[in-house]
């Protein structure tokens, strides 16, 4: 499980960039002269000199957990409006960075909402707008699709394969076939006990079984094909003058 | 995620799925602490960087438990429905600050609409009330009663 969350190359590039002698990124010590960078607000880049607050005793601002809560206007509003989730084709057409950027957005966002869900039902108060958790989390499947795409991509340039993990078709002890991705061991698989006890082939008897499955499987199709058919029968009955006009010959 | 070995480079993860939600307390906390409800895979030092990458929070201490969630409530088919299980983190505040879980539903003055919607709906219940009641000749007594 992760030790460290990096955001390396923002990081690194902000870094490099506005590094002081002492000063770290998001160092707050009010002792301590230097920048201090606010990475992961909407405005970027907007370093505020430290050296003012040497000598003044004041609480640092609490911008940090204000996050978890939406803009104190909305406080005890009925309805929030929000724009509509981020679509793949506009995610395509955006760099790197800046999904990059936009995921932590998100992410944000979406504690925020959590965090607001959870505190309606303990208020027992019904949550304002709750369709903007939805909007998120599929902005954030259409920014991993995205992302994996341009992988994907990148990955069948420089090496040839598609998967990130090599694998092979196997069977399992019940006749199924499926793709086994090879998994990373610290010991080899003949002194993997547990590794031996999975088998890897069917025996004999099994076959009557895989026949069965198969017959099941066809039922279903077939079913599945004869209901579409009827559908489409009774639509062009009662819809004559819309049926789909067949080429002929 | 890759097997790690001594020897071997860092895990980093660049665009992390963990949510984190920030929870009143059901107990009173000191002033620094602040109760989360993280994802169950993250661990001490996850939530400590978690907080101080992403939300410049400076974070002292971290203590993490996990809540069971019950599982003998049933649904109408007497088939046991479980709650979810979570972990809960308290976190303590680095640098002396302070924390007080905000009151996000204050009471706001309801428009028009919604007081002449009030007005109507205390007027159908007290109709309604009145309905109720038996017949004031007859002391009050429901028409249930008698001839």
């Amino acid at each position: 499980m992760a030790a460290a969350v990096a955001m390396a190359a923002l990081c690194r590039r902000f870094t490099a960039a506005l590094r002081l002698s002492g000063a770290r990124p998001g160092s707050t010590l009010a002792g301590l002269p230097g920048l201090r960078l606010n990475l992961f607000h909407k405005n970027l880049a907007k370093a505020e000199p430290l050296h003012q607050l040497k000598f003044l005793h004041t609480t640092l601002s609490r911008k940090g957990l204000e996050e978890f809560f939406d803009d104190p206007r909305n406080w005890g509003e009925k309805t929030v409006k929000s724009g509509d989730a981020w679509n793949i084709k506009q995610l395509r057409g955006k760099s790197s960075e800046d999904l990059h950027k936009l995921w932590y957005v998100l992410l944000k966002e979406k504690n925020m909402l959590l965090t607001l869900e959870q505190e309606s039902k303990r208020q027992l108060k019904p949550m304002p707008s709750p369709e903007r958790l939805e909007k998120v989390e599929k902005s954030m499947k259409n920014i991993d699709l995205v992302v994996k795409e341009r992988e994907i991509a990148l990955r069948l340039l420089q090496t040839g394969h598609e998967k990130p993990v090599p694998g092979e078709w196997r069977h399992d002890f019940l006749g199924r076939t499926y793709w086994y991705s090879y998994k990373e061991w610290p010991i080899p698989w003949y002194l993997n006990k547990k590794y031996k006890r999975r088998k890897f082939y069917y025996l004999p008897h099994v076959d009557r079984f895989i026949r069965l499955r198969l017959e099941k499987s066809l039922r279903i199709k077939a079913r599945r094909q004869n209901l579409e058919r009827t559908r489409q029968k009774v639509l062009e009955r009662k819809f004559p003058h819309l049926a789909v006009k067949s080429q002929s010959q | 995620y890759p097997l790690f070995q001594l020897g071997g480079p860092q895990l980093r993860i660049f665009r992390p799925n963990f949510f984190m939600l920030a929870v009143r307390p059901g107990v009173p906390q000191p002033e620094d602490t602040v109760q989360f409800r993280v994802s169950m895979e993250m661990t001490k030092v996850d939530i400590k960087n978690y907080l101080e990458k992403i939300y410049n929070v400076p974070v002292a201490a971290v203590r993490t438990r996990i809540q069971y969630g019950a599982n003998n409530k049933r649904n109408h088919k007497n088939q046991r429905v479980k709650k979810p299980d979570y972990k809960v983190a308290y976190v303590q505040l680095g640098q002396g600050q302070t924390f007080q879980f905000p009151n996000l539903f204050p009471e706001k003055e309801q428009d028009a609409e919604a007081r002449s919607f009030d007005d109507f709906k205390d007027k159908y219940m007290e109709r309604e009330k009145q309905r109720q009641k038996g017949d004031p000749r007859r002391g009050g007594v429901p028409d249930w009663f008698g001839l």
